[in-house]
């Protein structure tokens, strides 16, 4: 959690800077502050969980801002240790109305046979550069590990991916993460089992 | 650190480890991104925010007003139940009248005025009682 609130922390401003908050009010100020700091925390893991769900960049972007804005729309002036459950059931609702719109859409579009690539955008070299790496064989050894394991995390049903993901990477407990997936702690015990064991079927050479 | 990590197998604190650095390798572009939908998502709770107060601070003495108003007009046309308000003598004739003209049967009594017959009648029995005297 906190190596990734400092990771975004260059990204981020203090709210009072944003014009957007009473400077008169303290407590508008706190609160603020507080939400930004949330948000900074948990941005980039939402990120790679709906990326791991919808597999589109723009999609996850989509889904995670429609998510930080319906948490500060609505939930603002709930107490803070209610966020992060409501902030990922927000997301997840999110993520489940791309994937049932795209589901729509791709039934529409088998029937046009011709589909342009207009979607289809180059690279952007400046987008493709990543944060400093470690030496290029550790690195290679990485590439390889993360690709391998977003592999095997985009074969899992959807469930399972969301129980291993908030709680391996965004760290719930099985109470939050319960919270977050709308489901009971034993539903959630379950798919969470079900994940290590079919990730572990499908990468234990990698991994152990 | 979350209370997860007391019961991690090897397994899982390893896709965690690769899971974490693969976070820490989004690029640029994205980061800046979702930097700027942080940004809107703080404006929006600030706008909602200053929209409640203004509303809570505007609408308090219209809502008072409008009760009042509701208030004076329930009283205005308020009877208490079971007494009668006192009618005034001509008020009270011009109604009885209203409603003689609305009787139908009274209308058919007047319309069937006949005098002469009533007249006759009468005559008839001064005249009996003259023989019988």
């Amino acid at each position: 959690m906190s190596e990734f609130a400092t990771l975004a922390s260059p990204y981020s401003m203090p709210a009072a800077l944003h014009g957007d908050v009473d400077l008169t009010d303290p407590e508008a100020q706190t609160r603020s502050r507080a939400l930004d700091q949330f948000l900074a925390g948990v941005e980039l893991k939402a990120f790679k969980i709906a990326q791991a769900a919808l597999r589109h960049e723009d999609d996850a972007l989509d889904a995670v801002q429609d998510a930080m804005l319906q948490l500060a729309r609505a939930y603002a002036n709930r107490p803070a240790q209610e966020w992060k459950p409501l902030f990922y059931r927000i997301l997840e609702n999110r993520i489940r109305d791309m994937q049932r719109r795209r589901t729509v859409r791709g039934r529409v579009m088998a029937w046009f046979p011709f589909r342009g690539d207009e979607d289809e955008e180059e690279p952007d070299p400046i987008s493709q550069a990543v944060s400093p790496d470690p030496q290029p064989v550790r690195r290679l050894e990485l590439d390889e590990a993360v690709g391998a394991l977003e592999k095997a995390l985009g074969e899992l049903p959807r469930r399972q991916q969301q129980a291993f993901l908030l709680r391996t990477l965004e760290g719930l407990d099985v109470a939050e993460t319960a919270a977050a997936m709308g489901c009971s702690e034993g539903s959630v015990k379950t798919h969470y089992f079900r994940a290590v064991r079919a990730l572990r079927a499908q990468l234990g050479d990698l991994y152990v | 650190m979350s209370p997860l990590n007391e019961t991690l197998t090897e397994f899982e604190r390893n896709a965690r480890a690769v899971l974490t650095q693969s976070v820490s390798r989004i690029d640029a572009r994205t980061r800046s991104r979702l930097n700027q939908a942080r940004q809107a998502a703080l404006a929006a709770a600030g706008a909602r925010r200053r929209s409640l107060s203004w509303r809570s601070l505007t609408l308090m003495p219209v809502t008072g007003a409008a009760a009042a108003a509701v208030l004076v007009v329930l009283l205005w046309h308020h009877e208490p139940a079971g007494i009668e308000m006192p009618m005034p003598e001509a008020q009270r004739s011009t109604v009885e009248d209203m409603d003689l003209l609305a009787d139908n049967e009274a209308l058919e009594l007047i319309e069937g005025w006949d005098g002469p017959f009533y007249e006759w009648a009468a005559a008839q029995t001064e005249a009996n009682a003259e023989s019988d005297g």
